[in-house]
């Protein structure tokens, strides 16, 4: 979906990854100035998906909350209790350091390393062995570089489709992007705007 | 006082005379001139002791009226940090011989933790300093103590400082320093003089060094002119000389009796994958210079250039490759001959490349050009031209640079901290911000105390805070990281390179390492090195066995023709059908212009040509405005946008410093009639913000600016890593605020420095409107022409490999001289 998100709609579920809550704030509290109001922009989005498709789970696929508790987590607390009925899962990402409690407080089901859902895994940094699951990962921020006329480019973030793993775009705007070499074939799905293309 | 009847000036003669030496006239003037309280600028050639001219004007002064307490008289400003070693051991021989008592002190990047120390303890009389270091210097706390006997600043090599960020730094320390100063010592008076090369705007750069209207001023300018001797390394006939190409490896055997009969000879290239080829190939053509030759440029790890320089100067070394790392510097006694290889793209480089060489009074300075396509003969023939009538480039000095003021405001709220308004005021004086509006200040005052204006939401946001009406930076960790971040300049991701066995070689880009696998072999520094691993951050590898390898191509930006030598090369154009040509350069290129002449034409200085050929690649259109590649890119983006206009059509482009070329599968839309309009100068803005994506550019520029304001961390390969959970990129601040902050003024700052420097709008405006003051000439020629070549071989550059180039480039001139010996009609049309 342009949304940056996957719907798997058999399970009624929203996957989206690399939300870095609080991170903005984090950067501001170090004295480099980032707007509050992309953080409230990410909210607002995955409040959209979430009133239009009205799935059963939403499930993260690693870095909810970037390093530290702080207003912008606060802000999410108060976010999450708009959805009482909502199933909040998380794979724990590298930047998910949150204590026990305060997941719990936030009514959201904390998996250590991995999900497996056959005949997925949901994971966050992208394995390097393989087995029968098909994992799904986030971490990496992909992105695509399409280039125009007259040396002009631009980057996309995108999805990753390989033979054996699917990375996800970063669902935070405040995040950059990292190019990835395609591997036997995968397809990426750069994300323009309100479509998603397959390039 | 007269001068001549006081003490010092008399003690400082008496010494000159014991060596032997007179005083140069601009020499005595400068004392004179500082004696009577001036400041100002003082101009003469290289080799001649402008040092002495500022430095014993200060000594003379002491003399006359010593001061009692130890402290630093003289604040020495120099752009390199190789210039301050041998300063400071001419100034200590001075003071030595002159009996004086004062100690001559170094601060750079280089200083150790101890000296620094030391120096904290017990000022130097003298120090001196890189803009950098001075800002770290009010980065410390209690700064003002460090000035309490100074009286002059001088900022050494200005035209170089000038011209970029770091001269808005050293603008800025000049006036907190001077600030400090009269704060402390109301009656004293502070001079500040610069020394410069010869530049076209001397008055204007002593306006920026000096913008205070209460000091008196003027330009000392030295009446001696340097002797240079500039020649073209000339090949036998002009069918050696490729149409095309950027090496010159023809001509290289021609470069061995002269590095043989000069004592040590500096060689010149453009760029560092150019310095490192010729490297190979000069040591394949003569193995006896193994040993002999070395290679030096910005890459290559500081010990070993340290080592080079020095060899440079007890002349263990025959010839040494350089880029513009040499070009500036130390005066090496033993080099008496230079010579430039390819386009130094501008008079001011090249005689300053000159003056490396015959560096005493009355030498000769002698320099050779080796052109490395046939028509850089005419380039050569234009550079003699213009150093003889002194047709020198402007400097143009850097204004509102927001991003180094806000890095300048943290340095002092980490520092001692700052009062708003008197800053205001001090910042105000400086020429880079004399435009500044109030609202400006203000929103640059947000900008570090609460993130950014009130319109958008900045929680929690913490960095420069007020305490007892000063502003100041608390935190231990932001100050800390700011002061590892102080500087302007700002490098490419680079990693640095080292042997297994321990040593370090020097740096190379990290999208290079990225590209190449173990195993495989790259040179740097001459060394053919094979890659082993990246290790912590470190590229590890060893000797390789293999005699050549692929050389990594550095980032750095090509250089553009000056306007300056793009007119004087136009004007030699005039002169290229000349029976009896002044130049043996344009003696001996004249064949190829009578070929451009049958096949087309050659553009005399108030013509501007317009080829249209068609092969079996498509329609191609040519232009030469002689403009530098950076206003031809644009240029042509323009021209194509004109063009799709009319009719919608898509172009691929390729530029050189010469012209352009637009390249199209379909047939070009215009006729003879309607080229005047198609470079007009009319709505030229709004054409150009429509036609190239301003965007793109102004992200590009926003890299910069994003680090020097603080807001993104460069990784300092093993020194310093950016906290983990900071790390961000300067794309995505470009697109948050841009989405979230739109009246940011450092986004402001990206885009007017991408209209201003990088689509050079004004000088773009000129060259259209000299355009629609020529006589068009439009010529249908069967093949590609001698101009044309060029531009079409630099479009193939980017996409080929070298090998791959060479060969397309035999092929191409063989079809094009096939097609012209079959004498086929030709079509030219003038009016």
């Amino acid at each position: 979906m342009p949304g940056r998100a996957i719907y798997w709609p058999h399970k009624k579920m929203l996957i989206i990854s690399d939300l870095h809550t609080g991170k903005a704030a984090h950067f501001r509290k170090s004295g480099i100035p980032v707007p509050a109001t992309i953080a409230t922009d990410d909210l607002e989005r995955l409040s959209e998906l979430i009133e239009t498709i009205i799935p059963d789970v939403l499930l993260i696929t690693g870095d909810l909350v970037h390093f530290e508790l702080n207003t912008e987590v606060a802000l999410f607390h108060q976010w999450r209790k708009k959805y009482p009925s909502l199933k909040l899962k998380l794979i724990k990402g590298n930047h998910d350091l949150l204590k026990p409690a305060d997941y719990l407080a936030m009514d959201i089901e904390v998996y250590e390393t991995e999900y497996l859902c056959f005949p997925f895994r949901f994971i966050h940094e992208p394995p390097k062995q393989h087995d029968e699951y098909y994992n799904i990962s986030g971490h990496i921020h992909p992105g695509v570089t399409l280039y125009g006329r007259s040396r002009q480019r631009i980057h996309l973030p995108c999805f990753y489709f390989g033979e054996h793993t699917a990375i996800l775009p970063a669902f935070s705007k405040f995040t950059g992007l990292s190019r990835i070499p395609a591997v036997n074939g995968g397809t990426y799905y750069a994300i323009a705007s309100d479509r998603v293309i397959q390039v | 006082m007269i001068l001549e009847k006081s003490k010092g000036y008399k003690h400082v003669m008496k010494w000159l005379r014991s060596q032997r030496k007179k005083p140069f006239g601009f020499q005595s003037e400068t004392w004179q001139y500082y004696a009577e309280g001036y400041s100002g600028l003082v101009n003469a050639p290289t080799g001649f002791g402008k040092t002495f001219s500022v430095f014993l004007a200060v000594v003379i002064d002491e003399l006359n009226e010593p001061g009692g307490k130890h402290g630093t008289r003289l604040l020495w400003i120099t752009p390199l940090r190789s210039l301050a070693k041998d300063l400071a051991r001419a100034m200590t021989t001075a003071c030595l011989e002159l009996g004086l008592d004062w100690h001559i002190g170094v601060r750079n990047g280089d200083t150790s933790s101890s000296e620094k120390i030391k120096q904290k303890k017990q000022m130097p009389e003298v120090l001196i300093i890189t803009p950098e270091s001075m800002h770290i210097l009010l980065a410390q706390k209690n700064t003002s103590g460090y000035f309490d006997e100074l009286k002059c600043i001088v900022a050494d090599e200005w035209h170089e400082l000038m011209g970029s960020k770091r001269g808005v730094m050293a603008e800025l320390a000049i006036s907190r320093i001077k600030a400090l100063v009269t704060g402390h010592h109301p009656e004293r008076l502070l001079r500040i003089w610069g020394i410069s090369a010869t530049i076209g705007n001397m008055e204007q750069a002593m306006q920026v060094l000096v913008p205070y209207p209460e000091l008196l001023k003027t330009i000392v300018i030295a009446d001696i002119q340097k002797k240079i001797e500039i020649r073209s390394i000339l090949p036998d006939h002009i069918d050696m000389l490729p149409w095309a190409g950027h090496l010159g490896h023809k001509l290289a055997h021609k470069l061995l009796p002269i590095i043989a009969k000069s004592k040590t000879t500096l060689i010149f290239c453009n760029t560092r994958g150019q310095a490192e080829l010729w490297y190979q190939n000069l040591l394949k053509l003569d193995e006896g210079l193994a040993g002999q030759l070395a290679i030096h440029h910005g890459s290559i790890d500081f010990e070993l250039r340290n080592w080079i320089e020095d060899a440079i100067h007890t002349g263990a070394l025959k010839a040494v490759i350089s880029t513009s790392s040499l070009d500036l510097g130390v005066d090496f006694k033993p080099v008496d001959t230079v010579v430039q290889i390819g386009s130094p793209k501008g008079v001011a480089r090249f005689l300053q490349r000159a003056g490396r060489s015959g560096h005493s009074p009355f030498e000769t300075s002698r320099i050779y050009f080796l052109p490395t396509h046939a028509l850089e003969l005419v380039e050569a023939a234009a550079i003699k031209e213009a150093a003889k009538h002194n047709q020198i480039e402007s400097r143009e000095p850097v204004v509102m640079a927001f991003d180094t003021l806000i890095q300048y405001m943290v340095t002092l709220a980490v520092g001692d901290g700052f009062e708003k308004e008197a800053l205001y005021q001090q910042v105000k004086s400086t020429h880079a911000f004399s435009e500044m509006e109030p609202s400006e200040w203000e929103w640059l005052m947000q900008f570090i105390t609460t993130g950014g204006d009130s319109l958008t939401a900045y929680t929690e946001f913490s960095k420069v805070e007020k305490e007892d009406g000063l502003y100041k930076v608390k935190s231990r960790q932001i100050a800390m990281r700011h002061r590892l971040h102080i500087g302007t300049i700002v490098s490419d991701a680079m990693l640095k390179v080292k042997f297994l066995t321990g040593g370090y070689i020097g740096m190379v880009e990290e999208s290079f390492i990225a590209k190449i696998k173990p195993g495989s072999s790259f040179t740097l520094a001459g060394r053919v090195l094979e890659f082993i691993m990246v290790k912590d951050m470190m590229v590890m590898v060893r000797i390789s066995k293999l005699k050549t390898a692929l050389s990594p191509s550095w980032l750095g930006g090509r250089m553009s023709l000056s306007a300056n030598l793009g007119a004087v090369l136009r004007f030699k154009y005039n002169q290229a059908l000349d029976r009896h040509p002044q130049d043996e350069e344009m003696a001996l290129i004249r064949p190829l212009f009578e070929r451009q002449a049958k096949v087309s034409h050659v553009p005399s200085a108030d013509e501007f040509l317009i080829e249209m050929i068609q092969t079996r690649d498509g329609y191609h259109l040519f232009a030469y405005p002689f403009e530098g590649r950076q206003v031809h890119e644009i240029m042509a983006a323009l021209i194509a946008y004109r063009l799709g206009r009319v009719k919608p059509i898509s172009f691929s482009i390729a530029m050189n410093d010469y012209g352009f070329e637009l390249l199209s599968e379909k047939p070009i839309p215009v006729s003879e009639e309607e080229m005047k309009s198609l470079f007009s100068p009319e709505n030229l803005g709004e054409d150009i913000v429509a036609s190239i994506n301003a965007t793109e550019m102004a992200r590009r520029k926003f890299r910069d600016i994003a680090c020097i304001s603080g807001l993104v961390f460069q990784g300092y390969p093993g020194k310093y890593v950016a906290n983990k959970h900071l790390q961000s990129s300067a794309a995505l601040f470009f697109n948050v605020f841009s989405d979230y902050d739109k009246h940011n003024l450092l986004l402001r700052q990206a885009y007017d420095e991408a209209f201003y420097q990088q689509i050079e709008e004004p000088r773009l405006a000129a060259a259209l409107h000299r355009i629609q003051l020529s006589k068009i000439v439009v010529v249908y020629a069967e093949s590609y022409t001698p101009l044309c070549f060029p531009i079409k071989v630099d479009s193939l550059r980017e996409q080929m490999s070298t090998e791959e180039l060479g060969e397309r480039i035999l092929r191409m001139t063989a079809e094009a001289e096939k097609k012209s010996q079959k004498g086929k009609r030709k079509n030219k049309h003038d009016y």
